[in-house]
């Protein structure tokens, strides 16, 4: 009887394969707690991972029994995002805390991947000292609070003063209209062509990037919209939405932005402030007011002058109408992870997080606008840079992006429409007519308002 | 010597120049402090960049998840492939054919086209960021080739020694262990470096299925840390990209060396 | 007897275990979720509804899907048919006169393209087609300007890569085949003219035939399949002027979180990648009588 040996010799590796496949995660130690914090480290963001390592520090001083494991993923915005939501779709990889696009909240809360904060926050006293705006921003279509803001932004003009000065613009300087920024734009290009007179974001590579600081600035300062907020409808075949790819088109024919080609370059904007702006480069761009957290002291391009060189200026409606600016405001939350098995725990960390002197601290290093009113009353967080001051009042102009499950999705296809226009692929009414197939085809006829 | 020979020395020097021409820059950045993207002897040639990656977090780490992935990915694949192979060779059966010639048709999946359901399949089975099955699913990929050289290999050893062995009692698979095996050992060693290299060069499969930074290897490293697009430490890139290439260029020389340059199509296209 | 039979097959069983679970399992998944929205986020995250054909209409509706189909042919056909297939071939032929030193010198080049690991690759070949890369510096000794090669020319761009990197397989393919064939009559293809290139086409590659085709086959596959040198090279731009299938299904399924569309993309490339496979098995089989 031989054959008997052979079973002998196969089985094992069978079982092994089966066995292998079948439990390949530890399972979590039954004594010792750990919360999984996912969030977004890159070379030039770094003020999160120091707020992180700092809050874990002090939690685990408070609570013994709990490890707390940093999980920071090293990629941009959207690349974050990839990775955030391919981790979230399975219960042993979703985080238990993680850092979270405002405008992915709502879309993720229908996914349930965030966890209702609602009864635990009425535990938590910190949360009076939240303004209104930050509670409504984790806000989801339920009526429940979801997120948590760790702080605000809003964009704006950022030119360098000498280049201006050296065409012959009076600083400061505040375009009142979409015409005033060409004029300007052509009279640099004009007095200097090796200058990028006016830099707006394009195109699919700077993502987000791209609607929050550049497109939605010249969309809401037309008399359309993105999104109705009391029909609830998105609007499509609107002028505003052809006459801004038509604005963008005009910037990048005449050359008076960068290079379509450096504009698809998904790291576009690290040239913006780490080589154009203080190499006197780039005259002006719209961009965030988190913007000095680059230059400033311990930010990744750091610039001794900033203060002094960079001006700021309000983004102007198209004709200067009413209320004669434009901002967008965004911001980023922490949030709990629906499938965390600690949501106790995890909720605890959360709060330690965006505590005071956490929140302030962050705040100060990303050049974020403060939520918490504790904060925004505190002298090192108004004297953090000269420009404080001129960003934060911008929040009476402000618009926040369409708070839908949708939205994404919409972002993606205005994203795709800046693209073609900038490349020359379409021009901007074919343009504005694909988005508005897509926007149809994504949230259907019945979710659409002709304008 | 003939006009003709030199025609060809000339010619294929031209095209050699032109293979070369792009791993230039590598060589030159990466012992540049200031490379740019030209390609330029250094004024001031050192070893910075060398030193600027040679950190545990950025280098050794993902090296090792590198190794780990590519030996556990070459293992299962040797187990598998030379049990599989022993019937194969051994026996006439009509399983035979159809089984040979569907592995063969394995080696067709685009294995980028099937990324997207697999990573759908390991949420289902909970195995995302998982290391073992990850390394399972990258063996699989390979499995059907080095089934199929694995099969190649056995046919050339002879029969009549194991047939000796029979005769006196040994069960088959100690026949094979005893025997065979000893006997194709360059043939194992050539199926466990081609596969070896293959899983070390693999991005787009711990890309997606490796999430947590601690398990990812060097190839899901590099691209994370440099950005997509090579973010401005190009030096360090080029650096980092020698040290990274040089384990599998050695293995390749190796096996290169041992049973001729165009091993890895003994199995596949000869066959 | 039978039995016995039966159970000498058992030592395949492992393989065939692997090949169901990591092979055949996500394929049959992949059809499956083409016919639902599964998505990253949203609603249908949670709960993915079967949408029977929407997403295949979709596919043809769209713009993008047509264009990619098409840039995987040009892709295909220019980088692995026409690329590294004839290039394969003329190296091979040319080593066969060339000094040993040379061959063996070139040798090492080419295959070195092929064996780095595909990122630093890409990585190369992105820094290479720069606008302020090697390519355009050469140019630039012959009073040419080069183009920005990645923006203006992005499928030219990765058809060269892709040639650049993987001729090697067909030269070691071509060289082995060669080897076969009488010395005389190859090195006579190359020597005398007009005549050499006619038996070059009427003996030599008659005799090679059928290495010919499966290493067309196999290149074939190998391209359509690739994805990390031309997501590192252009990810796909600029405005999908290089999304290629595996790049548009990436895109579809984890940067704008549609899964269900995304693995639709995917079970065209898998039908496609059957289709040459099994062209490449009637092939082989014809080949062994």
């Amino acid at each position: 009887m031989r054959r008997p040996m052979r079973f002998a010799t196969v089985l094992p590796v069978v079982a092994a394969l089966l066995a292998a496949t079948a439990c390949s995660s530890t399972p979590p130690a039954a004594e010792n707690k750990t919360l999984k914090i996912v969030y977004q480290k890159s070379d030039s963001f770094t003020a999160l991972d120091t707020v992180m390592q700092d809050a874990k520090k002090e939690f685990e001083a408070a609570n013994s029994s709990v490890t707390v494991n940093l999980e920071p993923i090293q990629a941009n915005d959207d690349d974050y995002g990839t990775k955030l939501a391919l981790a979230q779709r399975s219960p042993d990889t979703a985080p238990d805390v993680f850092y979270e696009d405002t405008f992915k909240v709502r879309s993720d809360v229908d996914a349930g991947y965030l966890l209702k904060l609602d009864s635990y926050l009425e535990k938590w006293d910190d949360w009076s000292r939240f303004n209104e705006a930050a509670k409504a921003a984790g806000r989801a279509d339920d009526g429940g609070i979801y997120a948590v803001p760790l702080g605000t932004d809003t964009r704006a003009i950022w030119y360098n003063k000498a280049v201006l000065q050296k065409a012959g613009i009076a600083v400061p300087w505040q375009p009142k209209t979409w015409e005033d920024i060409l004029s300007t734009a052509r009279a640099i290009k004009a007095s200097d062509p090796s200058v990028i007179p006016f830099n707006m974001y394009a195109g699919k590579g700077t993502g987000e990037g791209t609607v929050m600081q550049s497109f939605y600035e010249l969309l809401y300062g037309t008399d359309s919209t993105l999104y109705d907020e009391k029909e609830k409808k998105w609007v499509v075949g609107s002028q505003g939405f052809t006459d801004s790819l038509a604005f963008l088109k005009t910037l990048y024919d005449e050359k008076l932005a960068v290079s379509p080609a450096e504009a698809l370059d998904a790291n576009v904007w690290k040239k913006v402030f780490g080589e154009w702006f203080p190499q006197g480069k780039l005259a002006a761009t719209v961009e965030g007011s988190y913007t000095p957290s680059f230059w400033q002291k311990g930010g990744a391009y750091e610039w001794a002058g900033y203060e002094q060189e960079m001006g700021v200026a309000m983004f102007p409606s198209r004709n200067g109408q009413e209320p004669g600016g434009v901002s967008m405001s965004g911001g980023w939350t922490l949030a709990v992870g629906a499938k965390s098995k600690n949501a106790e725990l995890a909720f605890k960390f959360l709060t330690t997080a965006l505590n005071k002197k956490n929140a302030l601290a962050f705040d100060v290093n990303n050049s974020q606008i403060a939520v918490r009113t504790d904060v925004a009353a505190e002298s090192s967080y108004l004297s953090a840079n000269p420009f404080v001051k001129d960003v934060s009042e911008l929040v009476k102009v402000t618009h926040y992006r369409p708070a839908t499950a949708d939205y994404p999705r919409i972002s993606t296809a205005v994203q795709v429409a800046t693209e073609s226009v900038i490349t020359g692929k379409q021009s901007p009414e074919d343009a504005a007519a694909e988005y508005d197939a897509t926007v149809r085809k994504l949230v259907g006829d019945g979710k659409v308002l002709e304008r | 010597m003939s006009r003709p020979r030199i025609a060809a020395d000339i010619a294929l020097a031209v095209i050699g120049f032109c293979f070369v021409a792009p791993l230039l820059w590598l060589l030159l950045a990466a012992v540049d402090p200031h490379a740019g993207y030209q390609t330029a002897v250094p004024s001031a040639p050192s070893m910075d960049n060398f030193g600027a990656v040679f950190t545990p977090e950025l280098l050794f780490q993902p090296l090792t998840n590198s190794f780990l992935l590519s030996a556990g990915t070459a293992a299962v694949n040797l187990v598998a492939a030379v049990l599989a192979a022993y019937p194969l060779s051994r026996y006439q059966s009509r399983f035979n054919k159809p089984f040979m010639y569907s592995v063969l048709f394995g080696t067709s999946l685009p294995v980028t086209a099937i990324m997207v359901p697999v990573y759908g399949l390991f949420v289902q089975l909970q195995l995302l960021d998982s290391m073992m099955a990850t390394i399972f699913f990258m063996a699989t990929t390979t499995l059907p080739m080095a089934i199929w050289m694995m099969k190649n290999f056995m046919d050339s050893v002879p029969l009549e020694l194991e047939e000796a062995a029979w005769m006196d009692g040994a069960s088959s698979m100690a026949a094979l262990r005893t025997i065979v095996l000893p006997l194709m050992r360059q043939g194992l060693g050539v199926v466990f470096i081609f596969v070896f290299i293959q899983a070390w060069g693999n991005f787009f499969v711990p890309f997606i299925l490796l999430l947590s930074t601690a398990k990812q290897p060097a190839a899901v490293s590099i691209f994370s840390f440099f950005g997509q697009h090579g973010a401005i430490a190009y030096g360090q890139l080029a650096a980092f990209s020698i040290l990274y290439s040089v384990p599998v260029l050695l293995l390749y020389v190796l096996v290169s060396r041992s049973v001729g340059s165009s091993f890895a199509l003994s199995g596949s296209v000869k066959g | 007897m039978t039995i016995r039979r039966y159970l000498r097959l058992l030592p395949v069983v492992p393989s065939v275990l692997l090949l169901l679970v990591f092979l055949l399992a996500p394929v049959a998944w992949s059809f499956y979720a083409s016919f639902t929205n599964a998505a990253l986020s949203g609603r249908a995250a949670r709960d993915p509804q079967w949408v029977g054909l929407e997403n295949y209409v979709r596919m043809f509706s769209d713009d993008s899907f047509p264009l990619a189909a098409w840039l995987t042919v040009v892709f295909v056909a220019a980088s692995a048919v026409l690329g590294q297939n004839v290039l394969g071939l003329l190296i091979a032929l040319l080593m066969r006169r060339s000094r040993k030193a040379v061959s063996s010198w070139v040798g090492t080049a080419v295959v070195a393209a092929w064996i780095l690991p595909e990122i630093v690759a890409a990585f190369a070949a992105y820094a290479y087609f720069n606008r302020d890369g090697t390519l355009n510096q050469m140019l630039a000794l012959f009073g040419g300007k080069g183009p920005d090669w990645l923006y203006t020319f992005p499928l030219v761009a990765i058809i060269l890569a892709n040639t650049w990197r993987g001729t090697a397989f067909s030269m070691l393919v071509y060289r082995a085949a060669l080897a076969d064939v009488p010395q005389d009559v190859s090195e006579a293809a190359l020597m005398d003219g007009a005549q050499g290139w006619q038996r070059l086409a009427f003996i030599t590659l008659p005799l090679i035939r059928s290495s010919i085709a499966t290493n067309l086959m196999l290149i074939t596959l190998q391209t359509l399949a690739v994805f990390t040198l031309i997501w590192v090279m252009t990810a796909g731009g600029p405005a999908n002027a290089s999304t290629t299938l595996p790049v548009l299904a990436y895109q579809e399924a984890f940067k704008f979180g549609d899964i269900g569309y995304g693995t639709a993309v995917a079970s065209v490339l898998i039908v496609l990648g059957v289709v040459f496979g099994a062209v490449y098995v009637r092939l082989l089989r014809e080949q062994k009588p």
